[in-house]
């Protein structure tokens, strides 16, 4: 600092290797691609997801294409979407029922079919497609071949509704979080930088959520609502737990606030919105994506906690705890419909909690000397 | 430090005040009440009469609009009196909580104890053995026991000791032929009923604080004092449980204060799911029962409870560091 700008210079240019030196996200990545459990996590976590988005690719009981009466449909987005269903089918009287009715009704017709013949909303009938029996159902339905993980007590397959359940696993998660995040960062930025009164308001009213109770407030919340769908529970988990995402963007910000660079921008005229978001944000990003990740973990927890115990997603609603709850009820002759699930739900919280604490020993400085 | 006391006192009362506020707003604005909930509905005889309802309305301001009263409940909070459950025979609300209290105790206070006394030896050791093949194994497990849901865990257990070896009972806290047993035997019996419980309460903190010790421990150990200490000829022993351990100590008070409003709220999901008649059965019942006041008797509680945890913790850092003091 007190040295004169000449040697400076000279320290700089002997000092520095040339060439840009690697960024603080690319110097993580390689940190974090270090650590073989955090990968793993990693990979694991892109493939439910990939499995969640082709869940009707993987298992379903609509072609994902067919030729029909010379024209190409789409039958297996019904599954995304219950209105992209094409009205011919309801018009020749289809009833969900393709793999029958496309050769009754239009014998030139062909149909690439989803890899299992199950599914998630219904029971499978006695040679709905060729060969394949009907689902048993009760505790009759222990795991075979044509009901890989078993079937429920109505005699739905298990398999399809954890693959389509997948999705509510997979989506809670990100988007509760992304609305967690958003309130979080944004009060936890306003409290960090401007301090003062501010500060004081805005930690009491991150303390007050802290301590109120969140099952009061989202048992509170589900009985306010008449019918409860999935987007409800992912703003209802978002709105209860970004105090922790706030408590530590606080920090960060405070600590942030002190260096030089928001000086020179503060002199450069930038506005404080500017300074925040772009300026100190970009260098607490890190920190602030650790309690993301495990929030994420946390609010597939909370949605399966509340679908087990009954106040999920109404049904019929395919999600893991709705499984486990089902298996709870038959817990002395349907272990498969207790199994399956329950290690879905570990297995996908062990990766979150993998991938997060892998990010906090790839971001966290203090950690990174201990590398070397 | 009294200053400083008072400080925290006062902002701690204003949090309370707003917290039971907004949850009563909650309770008041869920859908339903205490009189036409399903044991009303469905046995005539636990409903009460019209004037009954008119005279505990009055008295507990339910004619009034939330925010009215909500002041009439803090009013009567005030002078000691938490009111009457609206369910449960008009019996006081701090009756009913005493009377869950053990249960709920029972569980909580064992867990916590076995999650310290066990955390403590596997924390020590595996700093001790750090990065032998034994070490690694066991924090692995720790770490996949700390990602498994206790909801999760509870039914594995049930399937594994009920259902497949049929060791322990399924649920509750005691059998039914509980009143003809021996004192040995109801304490058996109870005991027998408690550990799937205790189990799943204790693994998540035991696989949390031995890790919490352990990373601790592993940045302590760095330390040059430690160093001196082994440079003049301390055993390893010594070095591990005089010189580093006790460092790591504020910590872990910190986080014991944390913990101990948790000895009362407890798990309200795993309460359910064993059928333990604790608090937080009685919570989740009264909830769904829209039984207003003990709903917020027990919010009251928990809340005080983990704002006076938070202090605690604050001011037992002060105790064991010396170098923390408040102004």
């Amino acid at each position: 600092m007190d040295l004169p700008p000449s040697t400076t210079g000279a320290m700089a240019a002997s000092d520095v290797p040339l060439g840009a030196s690697p960024g603080f996200w690319r110097e993580a990545w390689r940190r974090f691609r270090r650590r073989k459990l955090a990968m793993a996590a990693l990979l694991f976590v892109a493939a439910l997801t990939l499995v969640a988005i082709c869940a009707p690719l993987i298992v379903g009981t609509r072609p994902i294409v067919c030729q029909y009466k010379g024209r190409i449909y789409f039958p297996a987005a019904w599954y995304y979407n219950r209105d992209w269903e094409n009205p011919i089918f309801a018009k020749d009287r289809f009833r969900g029922r393709f793999a029958e009715n496309l050769q009754a009704k239009d014998p030139q017709s062909w149909a690439i079919w989803p890899l299992i013949y199950q599914d998630p909303y219904r029971r499978i009938r006695e040679n709905e497609w060729p060969g394949q029996p009907a689902n048993p159902s009760g505790a009759e339905g222990r795991p075979s071949r044509y009901n890989w993980l078993g079937t429920n007590q109505q005699g739905f397959d298990v398999l399809a509704s954890m693959v389509h359940g997948a999705q509510t696993a997979v989506s809670v998660g990100f988007v509760s979080m992304g609305i967690a995040a958003t309130i979080g960062i944004t009060l936890g930025a306003l409290a960090g930088y401007y301090g003062r009164w501010i500060d004081v308001l805005l930690s009491r009213v991150i303390e007050v959520v802290m301590c109120v109770p969140s099952l009061v407030l989202i048992l509170a919340l589900v009985a306010l609502l008449d019918r409860v769908n999935n987007l409800h529970l992912m703003a209802i988990v978002g709105l209860t737990h970004w105090t922790g995402i706030a408590r530590l963007t606080r920090a960060e910000f405070m600590k942030l606030k002190q260096m030089e660079f928001v000086a020179a921008a503060r002199a450069l005229g930038a506005s404080p919105g500017r300074i925040m978001f772009t300026h100190v944000l970009r260098n607490a990003l890190a920190p602030v994506l650790v309690p993301i990740t495990f929030g994420i973990a946390d609010a597939i927890l909370i949605e399966s906690g509340l679908s087990y115990l009954g106040f999920g997603a109404s049904p019929p609603n395919p999600s893991w705890g709705t499984l486990l709850s089902a298996g709870r009820r038959n817990i002395e002759d349907m272990w498969w419909l207790i199994l399956f699930p329950g290690t879905a739900i570990f297995l996908t919280v062990l990766a979150y909690n993998l991938i997060g604490e892998g990010l906090q020993e790839a971001t966290d400085p203090r950690l990174r000397q201990d590398a070397h | 430090m009294t200053s400083y006391l008072i400080r925290r006192l006062g902002i701690a009362v204003i949090t309370l005040v707003l917290i039971t506020f907004l949850v009563y707003g909650l309770i008041r604005a869920m859908p339903g009440t205490p009189a036409t909930n399903q044991l009303a509905v469905m046995d005539p005889s636990k409903q009460l009469s019209p004037e009954a309802i008119a005279r505990i309305n009055r008295l507990y301001g339910l004619d009034k609009p939330w925010y009215a009263a909500y002041f009439v409940w803090m009013k009567n909070v005030v002078v000691g009196d938490l009111g009457v459950s609206f369910t449960r025979n008009m019996r006081p609300v701090a009756e009913l909580i005493v009377e869950r209290a053990p249960a709920t105790l029972m569980l909580s206070a064992t867990s916590l104890a076995l999650a310290y006394l066990l955390s403590i030896p596997i924390g020590l050791w595996a700093t001790a053995q750090a990065n032998t093949v034994a070490e690694r194994t066991v924090s692995t497990v720790l770490y996949m026991l700390y990602s498994l849901p206790a909801f999760v865990a509870a039914l594995y257990l049930q399937l594994l000791l009920y259902v497949k070896l049929d060791w322990l009972p399924l649920y509750g806290m005691q059998s039914d032929a509980y009143e003809s047993l021996s004192p040995v035997g109801k304490a058996v019996d109870v005991l027998r009923h408690a550990v799937m419980p205790i189990a799943c309460f204790t693994y998540g903190n035991l696989a949390y604080y031995s890790r919490f010790i352990r990373a601790n421990m592993q940045e302590v150990v760095r330390q040059d004092y430690i160093r001196t200490a082994r440079a003049k000829g301390v055993g390893p022993r010594a070095i591990l449980w005089k010189h580093a351990f006790r460092n790591t100590m504020i910590p872990l008070v910190t986080l014991l204060g944390l913990s101990l409003p948790g000895l009362f709220s407890g798990a309200v999901i795993l309460e359910q799911i064993f059928q333990w008649p604790g608090m937080g059965r009685l919570y989740f019942e009264a909830i769904g029962q829209r039984d207003y006041n003990v709903i917020m008797g027990l919010t009251l509680m928990f809340s005080v409870l983990a704002l006076a945890g938070q202090l605690l913790a604050d001011i037992l850092y002060a105790v064991v560091d010396p170098r923390v003091t408040y102004g």
